[in-house]
């Protein structure tokens, strides 16, 4: 690694915050994650047995009696916590934080899939591939080589897009400077229609993302459990400020 | 042929291109330095490779979203937006997103086939023989009709002038996404109260209060990119302040679900509610009130709509507040037998906030837009059963999907002597087709949208190919060129185009005298810039304001909407969803991302109140029988308990019930256009929304594919 490089990667913290007063639920951060990380569709019949490996869900939870009834989406996905409840209990190591990006990394060849770590997150973030899904060719075309694609056994999850942090601190090395805000977008964020998610480093306190956990309307996803989350969320105007 | 690719074989196959460090530093290519990595390199920690990027034009729906594609050794990787196009600002949607899907998708039509009709069996044709069948088609112009879709403005010219100078009839434009806005009453609507020839823009952007009667503006109306980034902006405006939203609709959309209050108002009182609004607001700013609004009385107009009379006067003094307001136009509104004056009614209210021209208000677009309205299509169905069609050309649209069974078009398609196709799926009226010579994937093909709803200013948007086409396809404007041409007549001279790219040339050459984000001296220049950067247009917003008085003095006759009979028959709401115009539906990420409202995957359903269902002795997941009133058609589905939805309605989406369209797509759900009234409203324009049902337990139950609890919103069933 060059010196650049190294130094670079000592002040990364990345973090997500999501707008809930302009996430509209519409489900595009959904499809891109799962077209940019090789994500496998899993048909009706396993999608009815709770089996879908998006890594990404929206959250729909209806309020209210009709007339006065809505729903309220909020975007889930791994929270990329400082205190992960499912490292600890992988036996194997294949869950554990990286010291570079400060995420959560699955090391899918080390995964023997024992699913601890499914079964002690707090937010459900996990998804197992219980087969080996096929892909019928020509459609295998578009599969991204930057992401591996998994085999059955193995537990995954949001990775934050680690391929493109990589991307963009290998970019700003080969520029000769110093990664700048907005280097690195999460296939999510890049769609979002109403750019409702932000994604920066939260150890630069100038980042829009650590402007934006300043906010007064900012929470953190269960936050008593101690998981320390990276992920922010910020209220929505219709459960915040009445 | 299908085969399955494990984690092993594929990073063998990505592991050719990892170079780590010569791509860092940029020298030389990376095929000289190839080395074998070990499996415990994950290919996310290191380059496997340099992408290329293509800019082009999204073809998934007729909005013209510019978009960028990563390639990798020619093959499409991944959609991303274009960030400096001025309909989306580098965003996409779902099904923008899953394009590659379709372009390698293994039910693809690989090459011109001739069929039998009503089966799926085909012998394979060569090239020469499908020209020459156009060739034969193009013969007798009176006998020949063109049915086209919404995408791709650049055949839809090529044809139109191919129609004009040749002496065939006006070719006609369809597609569902256009037919759920109402598209063709808001024009007319348009024409007749703001006296434009266009859609409008609705700068909900720059607006404090949105009225919406029914307008999806975050998932299909119109451009919902351009109009989620309206979103967006109205509710994050310069010093905190926060746009307010009001929806008017029987059934919550997302777009109701994300507004402040949803107003559940009886199906196609739309226009009485608009003109209630707007006599209070008008009565509150005193001076005398328009013609337009005075005669409606509010007692009434709260007794069929169904809402108070109290909220009525609230939300009308929010309206006519010194907000800015606008009021927009939903598919719900116009798609009844009531729909133009309704369109009328509620862009009448932007006429008394006086918001026309204006910040936040209603604008021009540019240029013509060519949309055929239903009476064109049922004009099309009528000459066909008249025997006066011999050749039938269809392409981009999926007419016996598309259109209600009872327009009789499958029937009609029986009279025409040949029918052809230029489908790349194997859908439903490829099945009832003579002939399909299958053009590009959207990622492999040449062409432009013009940019007409959802942009500020000028544009064109051009497609071009980003991977070379799979399969032995060739483009269907080649395809009528390459037959011009070889017929050699009286149409071969007037038509001067060699081929598509050379159509597209001649075509985009004005475009070089105009001021716009580039310039170029001579059409090479012109066309490296104009697909590099996917297009073409102005600098800066350039929303042009419309001249002379808009009369409000004139009478509009609404009648009063139809009731449902209370327990016996329901309104039938039809809304489109992320399968658009249901071509969507084979496109397996477009089946596994959720429904936003019911997260329901894989399938389609029919939303019933839970009050409504315990009446009728109905469950979540059984299966009922939905029943046109006035008509003998039906369709089974499958029950989803909505809490949003008036008791009085129903609401089942578009775009599922294909019995074609690959595997995928076949056998899922049901298609509500079956049971849609086929009746046209004053501007010709489909009244799918007064379409009533009765609904029938079968008895059968199958469960959804739901992504929230297993228990559903209202616990165990």
């Amino acid at each position: 690694m060059t010196e650049l490089l190294a130094k670079e990667a000592q002040d990364e913290k990345w973090g997500m915050v999501i707008d809930l007063d302009i996430c509209s639920g519409c489900q595009a951060c959904v499809t891109a994650c799962s077209m940019e990380n090789n994500i496998p569709f899993v048909g009706e019949d396993e999608m009815a047995y709770g089996r879908g490996m998006q890594w990404m869900r929206i959250r729909r939870y209806w309020e209210g009696e009709y007339p006065d009834v809505m729903p309220d989406h909020q975007p889930m996905l791994c929270q990329q916590c400082g205190s992960a409840p499912c490292e600890p209990v992988c036996p194997v190591f294949a869950t554990l934080h990286s010291e570079v990006e400060k995420i959560n990394l699955q090391v899918y060849n080390r995964c023997i899939g024992t699913r601890y770590c499914a079964i002690n997150c707090p937010y459900q973030a996990r998804t197992f591939n219980w087969f080996d899904y096929e892909i019928p060719a020509p459609m295998n075309s578009y599969l991204n080589p930057d992401v591996t694609v998994r085999r059955r056994g193995v537990m995954e999850k949001c990775t934050f897009c680690v391929q493109r942090i990589v991307k963009g601190r290998q970019q700003a090395s080969a520029e000769g400077r110093e990664m700048e805000d907005g280097d690195v977008t999460p296939a999510c964020a890049q769609a979002c229609p109403t750019d409702a998610i932000t994604f920066g480093n939260l150890s630069d306190p100038e980042s829009r993302v650590s402007k934006m956990v300043r906010s007064d309307r900012a929470y953190k996803e269960l936050e008593n459990l101690g998981t320390e989350p990276r992920v922010t969320y910020l209220k929505g105007g219709k459960s915040y400020g009445g | 042929m299908t085969e399955k690719i494990s984690r092993r074989d594929f990073l063998k196959i990505s592991g050719i291109g990892v170079t780590a460090a010569t791509v860092i530093t940029g020298c030389g290519p990376s095929s000289r330095y190839v080395t074998r990595q070990a499996y415990a390199n994950m290919p996310e920690y290191n380059q496997t490779g340099v992408s290329t990027y293509y800019a082009t034009t999204c073809k998934e729906c007729p909005a013209g979203c510019g978009l960028i594609v990563r390639t990798q050794e020619g093959r499409a990787i991944k959609v991303e937006g274009n960030p400096e196009h001025p309909v989306n600002k580098g965003k996409v949607c779902s099904r923008g997103l899953t394009t590659v899907q379709g372009v390698y998708n293994p039910d693809r039509i690989t090459g011109p086939q001739k069929r039998t009709r009503g089966s799926r069996t085909f012998t394979s044709l060569d090239w020469q023989a499908a020209i020459n069948t156009v060739e034969e088609g193009l013969k007798n112009p009176q006998k020949t009709a063109f049915l086209l879709g919404l995408q791709s403005d650049h055949l839809y010219d090529l044809v139109q002038e191919i129609s004009e100078k040749g002496g065939f009839g006006k070719p006609v434009r369809y597609g569902t996404l256009g037919t759920l806005d109402g598209r063709s009453t808001l024009l007319r609507a348009t024409q007749e109260l703001y006296g434009f020839d266009q859609i409008p823009f609705f700068d909900m952007a720059n607006a404090d209060v949105v009225f919406s009667f029914g307008a999806h503006f975050l998932e299909t109306w119109l451009s919902p990119l351009a109009y989620s980034r309206g979103f967006r902006q109205l509710r994050k405006q310069p010093f905190g302040k926060r746009g307010y939203i009001v929806s008017f609709e029987a059934r919550q959309s997302l777009s109701s679900a994300n507004a402040d209050e949803w107003i559940p108002i009886k199906p196609g009182s739309e226009g009485q509610v608009a003109l209630a609004i707007g006599k209070i607001a008008a009565t509150k700013a005193g001076g005398a009130t328009p013609t337009l609004f005075a005669d409606v009385n509010l007692n009434d107009v709260s007794q069929i709509s169904g809402i108070s009379m109290e909220k009525l006067l609230q939300l009308s003094e929010l309206f006519g507040s010194d907000n800015k307001a606008i009021a927009l136009p939903g598919g719900s509104a116009l798609t009844t037998k009531n729909g133009l004056d309704a369109a009328k009614a509620i862009l009448a209210l932007n006429v008394l906030v006086e918001n026309t021209s204006q910040p936040g208000g209603v604008f021009p677009t540019f240029g013509e837009n060519h949309t055929s309205d239903f009476t064109a299509v049922k004009a099309l169905i009528a000459k066909m059963n008249a025997g006066e069609i011999d050749t039938l050309f269809i392409h981009g649209s999926n007419p016996v999907f598309e259109l209600p069974a009872s327009a009789g078009f499958q029937a009609a398609l029986k009279k025409v002597k040949t029918v052809i196709s230029f489908c790349t799926f194997e859908d439903e009226t490829v099945i009832e087709s003579d002939y399909v010579f299958p053009d590009h994937a959207a990622l492999e093909s040449f062409g432009y949208q013009r940019v007409l709803l959802g942009s500020d200013r000028e544009a064109y948007s051009s497609i071009q190919p980003v991977v070379a086409p799979i399969h032995d396809t060739k483009a269907t404007g080649d395809v009528f060129l390459a037959a011009i041409l070889a017929s050699g007549g009286n149409l071969a001279s007037v038509i001067p185009y060699t081929d598509e790219v050379d159509y597209l040339h001649k075509t985009i050459t004005p475009l070089i005298e105009k001021e716009g984000s580039y310039s170029a001296g001579e059409l090479p220049t012109f066309w490296s810039k104009w697909l590099q950067f996917g297009g073409w247009w102005k600098t800066a917003p350039e929303l042009s304001f419309s001249e002379g008085v808009i009369n409000l003095d004139q009478k509009l006759s609404l009648s009063p909407p139809q009731s449902a009979k209370e327990g016996e028959t329901f309104h039938l709401v039809s809304f489109a969803t992320q399968m658009g115009d249901g071509n969507g539906a084979n496109r397996p990420w477009l089946q596994e991302t959720p429904d936003p409202m019911t997260t329901v995957t894989w399938n389609s359903w029919i939303e019933i109140h839970p009050k409504t269902a315990e009446q009728l002795g109905i469950h979540d997941d059984d299966i009922v029988e939905v029943k046109s009133t006035n008509g003998d058609f039906s369709v089974e589905a499958i029950v989803y308990l909505y809490p949003a939805i008036r008791p009085d309605t129903v609401a089942i989406p578009f775009g599922q019930g294909h019995t074609a369209l690959g595997r995928f797509a076949e056998g899922r759900g049901c298609n509500p256009a079956i049971v849609w009234s086929s009746e046209v409203n004053q501007a010709g324009d489909l009244a799918l929304s007064d379409t009533t049902v009765t609904i029938k337990p079968t008895g059968k139950r199958r469960p959804l594919a739901r992504q929230e609890s297993k228990e559903g919103v209202y616990g165990g069933h």
